[in-house]
């Protein structure tokens, strides 16, 4: 039983990283119509900002959070400005092409800059933790559930509470309406983009404490987002929070399969998304659009 | 700029005479490596390293070939093409590897396995539309190759788990040259199949669904069939890429037996010549390919590019990979075919065009 708990405990803990990665991806999906290939790339700059604050400076990581988020919201905000806006009205096979040429280029910029070492960061408390009745909690995983669920609860507030999201829910709803009434689009679209890859950051901060970083290592992570978004149900903030807590416990109980380890993690998550896809294509929370 | 009807034919006619002579060079070339034609002199000399970059090449052709007919002529985004070209390899690779068969006969079950896999996981996923459809069959790519190399029987890995699977070399005099014209004759299987899938029912069927598949299916069009075959036809084609590759380079595991970037390079393949054409996937191949080739250094002609060192070289080709692919998904969305083929030109107000249909 105690084993049970410890299952349950740390697949939440590990599902926080998936919320912070499912976030910005669904966004920018749901709002955008794009399934953005380049997530994981994003993801991992901000690991590497992270990072470089943290060796060079000393920052404690949680407080380079903020560093992350808005660099990203800078680097997002371009993108889209200058590049995505170009093909929104092209087919969907256009948007993963250029996405996933984003991402080729994003992380081979990493690989010229920082190399393919390992990289990792390490503060004081990384490594321990607290026990309750012989359940054991990390510091760091608990801290980055609850930094992403912060995450996910001002991204809700602010797609429901300032002008600029209710600008981003109009352009969800219909976007030659939403043109009509005056929004700018390309402005709209470029900020919606910019808060999925600050999303993005945050998300890439919080994976580099728990997992040493490479130029490469966002990839999986791209698909995961995938995974969590779906299962959630796309189009709502608080659906893909349930996703990446799912998710993160279906891992959990996949590795402790005897005899499978960590190598089947990728093909039971997806095992389960095409299960979810074809028997309840709105995910688990989500409503039929 | 839709070209006058005369100079559109004069365009199409130098295009099919200069592609005949390339495409003809291409297919003699590697026969001068011969020792008969090495001692009589005969020029166009090709060496053995041709053979890799060419055998390669055609590789290419045949997946770019097969990814449009799911892809281009059916409208299905498939993502994860890579998982077939695995399966027939692995395919290949047992009978040969663990039940000895002779490489000829275990060739055709490569085709044979991919198809009736991708038969099997498209009744589910072709019931899913657009990004759905993409993703799906993305994590179908990637949970094959992972199953591939992780499944144990008795503490034993299957298919060779993580070190791979070795085959024995296959014992034919000219290996390079057997292998390349093998490749070859999967292209041209290819091809013939494309432009006869484009004159069939099944074709107009397929191109019915891509247009608007609720119409298609009042007109009496039965989607499913159609799109699993096509997804089928895709995958055998696909596999038996595979299979050749498997016996070709000896030995297989899972980084080139399903590296995931051949999904975006056999898409981007098809788009770069013009998707739902005979011909147009085929010669985004060979472009495409050659200059990934050129980029990565490996061609025998080759340039060194300023301000880069020799180890930065592979990383800074992908950067330019990249850039390309979201120069070409941006400026040229309907493939450079187009240009070829004489129905348009080149030009800025081309370009100016495709910008401005696509843009924000």
């Amino acid at each position: 039983m105690a084993a049970f708990v410890q299952l349950v405990i740390l697949g939440l803990l590990a599902g926080g990283v998936y919320v912070a990665v499912g976030v910005g991806f669904g966004l920018v999906w749901g709002v955008l119509n794009i399934v953005n290939l380049a997530h994981g790339a994003l993801v991992i700059v901000g690991g590497y900002i992270t990072w470089q604050l943290f060796t060079a400076f000393g920052l404690d990581p949680f407080l380079t959070l903020p560093v992350d988020a808005v660099a990203l919201f800078v680097l997002g905000y371009a993108l889209q400005r200058g590049v995505i806006n170009r093909i929104i009205r092209a087919p969907l096979l256009f948007t993963f092409l250029l996405t996933f040429g984003l991402n080729l280029v994003i992380v081979n910029i990493l690989l010229l800059i920082f190399g393919s070492d390992f990289r990792s960061v390490t503060p004081t408390y990384s490594g321990q933790g607290f026990e309750i009745g012989g359940i054991v909690v990390p510091y760091v995983r608990l801290t980055s559930l609850g930094a992403a669920i912060l995450l996910s609860a001002g991204l809700a507030f602010l797609l429901s509470r300032t002008r600029i999201g209710l600008a981003i829910h109009a352009i969800a709803a219909d976007r030659d309406a939403a043109q009509l009434v005056g929004i700018d689009l390309r402005h709209a679209y470029a900020v919606t983009y910019g808060l999925g890859a600050a999303c993005a950051g945050v998300a890439g901060g919080l994976i580099a404490m728990i997992q040493a970083i490479t130029p490469t290592a966002g990839e999986p992570y791209t698909l995961q987002a995938f995974v969590v978004v779906i299962l959630g149900g796309l189009g709502r903030v608080s659906a893909t929070v349930v996703g990446g807590l799912a998710f993160g416990l279906v891992e959990a109980f996949g590795q402790s399969i005897p005899g499978s380890g960590s190598v089947f993690a990728n093909a039971i998550a997806f095992g389960l998304m095409v299960l979810v896809l074809v028997t309840r294509p709105q995910g688990l929370m989500g409503r039929l659009r | 700029m839709i070209a006058t009807a005369d100079s559109q034919r004069r365009w199409r006619r130098l295009f099919l005479i200069v592609g005949a002579i390339v495409a003809a060079y291409a297919l003699l070339a590697p026969l001068t490596s011969l020792d008969a034609a090495q001692s009589a002199n005969v020029p166009l000399l090709a060496d053995k390293f041709w053979f890799r970059i060419a055998t390669y090449v055609v590789m290419f052709v045949v997946m770019a070939t097969a990814w449009n007919i799911i892809g281009g002529i059916t409208g299905y985004a498939a993502f994860g093409n890579v998982a077939f070209f695995g399966i027939g390899a692995y395919t290949t690779g047992m009978l040969i590897a663990k039940a000895k068969w002779p490489f000829l006969v275990a060739l055709p079950l490569a085709p044979i396995l991919a198809a009736l896999f991708a038969a099997l996981v498209g009744l589910p996923l072709l019931r899913l539309r657009g990004h759905y459809f993409a993703v799906a069959s993305l994590g179908v790519g990637v949970a094959v190759g992972e199953l591939v190399q992780n499944i144990d029987y008795n503490g034993q890995p299957v298919f060779g788990g993580a070190s791979g699977l070795f085959l024995p070399i296959y014992a034919v005099g000219h290996r390079g040259l057997f292998f390349f014209y093998l490749m070859c004759g999967a292209a041209a299987i290819a091809i013939a199949v494309t432009w006869w899938v484009l004159r069939s029912r099944f074709g107009y069927g397929l191109i019915a669904i891509r247009e608007n598949e609720e119409a298609a299916a009042v007109l009496g069009v039965n989607t499913t069939a159609y799109k699993v075959g096509a997804f089928a036809l895709a995958a055998a084609l696909t596999g038996l890429a595979g299979g050749i590759f498997s016996q070709w380079n000896v030995f297989i595991n899972q980084d080139n037996a399903f590296p995931i970037e051949y999904n975006v390079q056999m898409i981007l393949m098809a788009l770069l010549g013009g998707t739902g054409t005979v011909f147009g996937p085929a010669a985004g191949a060979v472009l495409l390919q050659l200059l990934i080739q050129f980029l990565g250094g490996s061609l025998p002609i080759s340039i060194d590019l300023p301000f880069v060192s020799t180890e930065a070289r592979p990383i800074v080709a992908q950067v330019i990979l990249g850039l390309l692919l979201v120069v070409v998904v941006i400026f040229v969305p309907r493939g450079v075919i187009d240009f070829f083929g004489g129905r348009t030109r080149l030009s800025l107000s081309y370009l100016r065009r495709s910008l401005r249909d696509t843009s924000l």
